[in-house]
């Protein structure tokens, strides 16, 4: 297994650098687009939560907080150990930048253990619109309208956390061991940590939007 | 632009990170302490301030917002200014509707109770 290889660019530019760079822009481009299908989704929520708030303040209670709450501390501590790979990698220190990106990978991994068991309490407490929903007595229909944004929201941000460990394990496994992220060129593994932040980023507004509200 | 050595991959220690990352769990902290009884109203103002300002952080330091290619910054302004863009024209559609926001009864559906009618 090389730890690393003599690396040269793609033929359209001129030094790893330069290809770097454009790799890095390409990402925020992506996330552009993240940007704004995340933000029409949580555009849609505040328009409903205004419209029905007494209702989205009593479906809120029933969201599992603690479950919320250890996700937002797995995610703030995963985008650390992310960027401590990408420093490591630049410093052309292997065996730390591996032991960080197998801390990030695990890190994912128990915030999608985490969902995945609050998605079976969530089940049992029949809060899952079309397939398993109980309304109360008492409670407005419009109820169901903060569920379904819980699991749209949720499901969405679950996928694209999926896809980040499984570009984490692609550094892992293959990248690496094929001796292609160096202190040289590193910036395939810095834009896998830009598209990891933005996802923390995109539970850091589901957290007050789910978990936070009607507690008082 | 230039990228300061606290920041730049090439020569940065942990402790800016940790400390960024401290600051952002001590953030979230304060959001959970307003869910509960004592800010109000207030609450989601400050829990959303406290995202936008956690959102910051990792998009200037873990993110590297700051540092080149300073092209990023074009597109970094240009998510939010079309974002801001989709709001304001969904906006328009809604300020324009005849009881809405609905008036806010704490006992009851707010809804229903505000298509009563005249």
């Amino acid at each position: 297994m090389p730890d690393s290889v003599a690396l040269r660019p793609e033929i359209q530019y001129a030094n790893l650098e330069q290809q770097g760079d454009t790799a890095q822009l390409g990402m925020w481009v992506f996330l552009v687009n993240e940007t704004l299908f995340f933000g029409a989704l949580i555009f849609i929520y505040f328009m409903y939560r205004m419209t029905y708030p007494h209702e989205f303040a009593e479906a809120a209670q029933d969201a599992v907080l603690w479950c919320g709450t250890v996700n937002l501390v797995l995610l703030l501590t995963s985008s650390l150990t992310m960027v401590l790979a990408i420093n490591s990698a630049a410093q052309g220190e292997r065996r730390q930048m591996i032991r960080w990106l197998i801390a990030t990978a695990a890190l994912g991994i128990a915030f999608l253990l985490v969902k995945g068991y609050e998605y079976h309490l969530d089940f049992q407490s029949k809060v899952v619109p079309v397939v398993n929903f109980e309304t109360k007595a008492g409670e407005g229909r419009a109820r169901q309208l903060f569920w379904v944004f819980y699991w749209v929201g949720t499901g969405l941000h679950a996928i694209h956390l999926i896809i980040g460990v499984g570009l984490v394990l692609y550094m892992l496994l293959w990248r690496i061991r094929q001796g292609k992220i160096t202190a040289v060129y590193y910036a395939p593994l810095e834009v896998v940590g830009i598209y990891w932040s933005f996802v923390d980023v995109v539970w850091l507004f589901l957290y007050p939007s789910i978990y936070l509200v009607g507690r008082s | 632009m230039t990228i300061g050595p606290e920041i730049d991959p090439k020569r940065a220690g942990a402790l800016p990170f940790v400390l960024a990352w401290a600051v952002m769990l001590m953030l979230a902290g304060v959001s959970l302490w307003t869910a509960f009884p004592g800010v109000g109203v207030w609450a989601p103002v400050v829990q959303y301030g406290i995202a936008a300002l956690q959102t910051a952080i990792l998009f200037l330091l873990f993110m590297r917002l700051k540092g080149p290619p300073s092209l990023k910054w074009v597109f970094a302004v240009s998510g939010f200014f079309w974002l801001l863009f989709l709001y304001g024209l969904s906006m328009t559609d809604y300020t324009n509707r005849q009881n809405w926001p609905p008036i806010y009864y704490p006992n009851g559906p707010s809804f229903q109770n505000s298509q009563r009618g005249p």
